[in-house]
């Protein structure tokens, strides 16, 4: 294994040893991400006060990828504003797009660069990002779920 | 068993095929710094260099219209294509050459049968009959005519070790059953169907069967006539050939019920404002210019499979298969589905590693310089009925050795290192 491998050691570690992940019970949203074409399946939650994530969790299974970005994307996500958790979905999107030029949105997600050079895994860690912008989605639809 | 098309075709040598040596025919396996472990023939195989070169000679001497010219370039190119169809037709013991229809894929080929027989020919209630480990290309076509006529698609089961369950198909051969459509090898589970089997039942009721020959065509004997179905697709990528050709076979009566799926330049007898009138058959079916290089560099790839030997190819992938099917079996951590070695089997074996996405394995794998797939491999039915959404799939062809498959083992090693349970 190379240091070019995108097994880098800090998603072995989230794949090995996740954060915030698990039961989803007494989330104020829960929002579910698939890839049906390779069997990546999760779900996202978040429980919001005063337009503050307060707490980000998921569960599901998937590939290693799939499975450590989600728990790099709770990390990230946990404490945030929604306009600022909507800014850094943005930023991780234009980061994995074609466009270039855009660099990772914070240190804490650099590992995730290495999956950038493997178009076909792209989905995968995208996958729990695109489920916290439809929770973000939702809230804006119907603030009342969050007590707004 | 079915003869060799091989003895009729130019003769392979008596003496035992020096495969090792054969790998220096592939320039991707030849050249490859650090090695290629090319374990992903069933998706598409590697090209001899013979098969390349014909193409190139092709394009750059021989080159011109097919079919619409009357200068000697152009007579010269259509000769040629007729010429590949002829090899074709000989390689696959078609009665005769005219039953041989160029397509771009198989899956153009199922596709024109779904379009030209299927859609002519289904009433209201009738059933087509497909296999739960059919490729979505031997699934999607029939499902969509039956949709589109009223028509039930009816699927045979697939047992516990991946071999179809005739038995609890009680209805195949009953009499709403119209068209039976199963392929001769599982590209997921390398199950050898009982083709021969299933026309000779459905001879009887007077139901047409299409083979889906994607897998087996070029690796092993496939003998039309000794099949006895009324329909045969393949995709010459998978048997050496190039990309963008591949070919239907149909018996005279099947081919002259089927309407053509495309319409166009080369396909008609005479054509006037209100009513037009098709050419004969195979030209009905090959409307567009034809892919002339396509079908030169797929004649090679059959006059090159041929001088081995269809027989010494098929026991040569069953002894590298067998090979590898102990060696994945030795894990622990290794579920294998699918038949077990032998004459069921061909060279194409579906893993997963306990607890480890098969996507995992692949990327481990091409790291090491190892060619797997994962993922469905367009057989959501089948993973459905394994219970599993993807596999990781090793698949051989006779230019493997067994080094490819000590390297495949070492990725096992190092995934279940990776990702295992600490």
């Amino acid at each position: 294994m190379t240091d070019q491998s995108i097994y880098r050691a800090v998603l072995l570690d989230h794949f090995h040893n996740p954060r915030n992940k698990g039961d989803l019970g007494d989330m104020q949203i829960v929002r579910r991400g698939s890839n049906p074409r390779c069997g990546d399946e999760i779900e996202i939650g978040i429980n919001c006060e005063n337009n503050t994530l307060e707490s980000v969790r998921f569960r599901g299974r998937g590939c290693s990828i799939c499975l450590a970005s989600a728990s790099l994307m709770t990390e990230s996500a946990r404490g945030l504003k929604l306009t600022q958790a909507r800014d850094l979905i943005e930023k991780m999107q234009l980061w994995f797009g074609d466009q270039g030029g855009v660099g990772p949105p914070g240190m804490g997600l650099a590992a995730l660069g290495s999956v950038r050079q493997h178009p076909a895994r792209k989905k995968c860690v995208l996958l729990a990002w695109q489920a916290l912008d439809e929770i973000l989605d939702e809230i804006e639809r119907h603030p009342e779920i969050v007590g707004a | 068993m079915p003869q060799d098309p091989a003895e009729k075709a130019p003769a392979p040598s008596m003496a035992a095929v020096d495969f090792e040596a054969l790998r220096d025919d592939f320039p991707n396996l030849a050249d490859g710094q650090p090695p290629l472990h090319y374990l992903d023939s069933a998706a598409s195989t590697q090209k001899p260099a013979c098969v390349i070169e014909s193409i190139r000679h092709c394009y750059a001497h021989e080159y011109g219209p097919v079919h619409r010219g009357l200068y000697p370039l152009a007579e010269n190119a259509s000769e040629n294509y007729e010429a590949a169809r002829r090899t074709l037709a000989r390689f696959i013991n078609a009665g005769t050459t005219d039953q041989v229809v160029f397509t771009r894929s198989a899956t153009e080929a199922i596709n024109l049968v779904a379009s030209g027989w299927a859609a002519t020919h289904l009433q209201s209630g009738d059933e087509i009959w497909v296999s739960q480990m059919e490729h979505h290309s031997n699934f999607l076509p029939w499902q969509r005519v039956c949709n589109q006529r009223d028509a039930r698609l009816r699927i045979i089961p697939v047992d516990d070790r991946g071999r179809l369950d005739l038995e609890n198909a009680p209805e195949l051969f009953g009499p709403r059953s119209r068209l039976i459509a199963i392929s001769q090898m599982s590209n997921v589970l390398g199950t050898i169907n009982p083709v021969r089997e299933v026309v000779e039942h459905a001879r009887r009721h007077d139901i047409p069967v299409l083979v889906d020959a994607a897998q087996s065509v070029g690796h092993m004997p496939v003998d039309v006539q000794e099949l006895d179905c009324d329909f045969l697709v393949a995709s010459a990528h998978k048997m050496c050939g190039p990309t963008g050709i591949g070919f239907l076979y149909g018996t005279s009566a099947r081919l002259r019920e089927t309407e053509p799926l495309l319409l166009g330049g080369g396909m008609v007898d005479e054509v006037g404002i209100d009513h037009s009138s098709w050419a004969e058959i195979p030209a009905r079916f090959e409307a567009g210019s034809p892919n002339l290089a396509g079908a030169v560099g797929l004649a090679t790839a059959v006059d090159y499979l041929s001088t081995i030997g269809l027989k010494a190819i098929e026991q040569r992938v069953r002894d590298l298969t067998d090979y590898a099917y102990q060696t994945l079996e030795a894990f622990d951590e290794v579920l294998l589905y699918g038949p077990e070695t032998g004459n069921e089997r061909g060279g194409i074996l579906s893993f997963n590693i306990e607890g480890i996405h098969p996507h995992d394995v692949a990327q481990v794998a091409g790291e090491q310089g190892v060619a797997i797939r994962a993922g469905h491999h367009c057989c959501q039915p089948l993973m459905q009925r394994l219970g599993v959404s993807s596999t990781a799939r090793a698949s051989l062809n006779f230019y493997n050795n067994e080094q490819d498959i000590s390297a495949l083992a070492d990725v096992i090693n190092e995934t279940v290192k990776l990702f295992g349970k600490r």
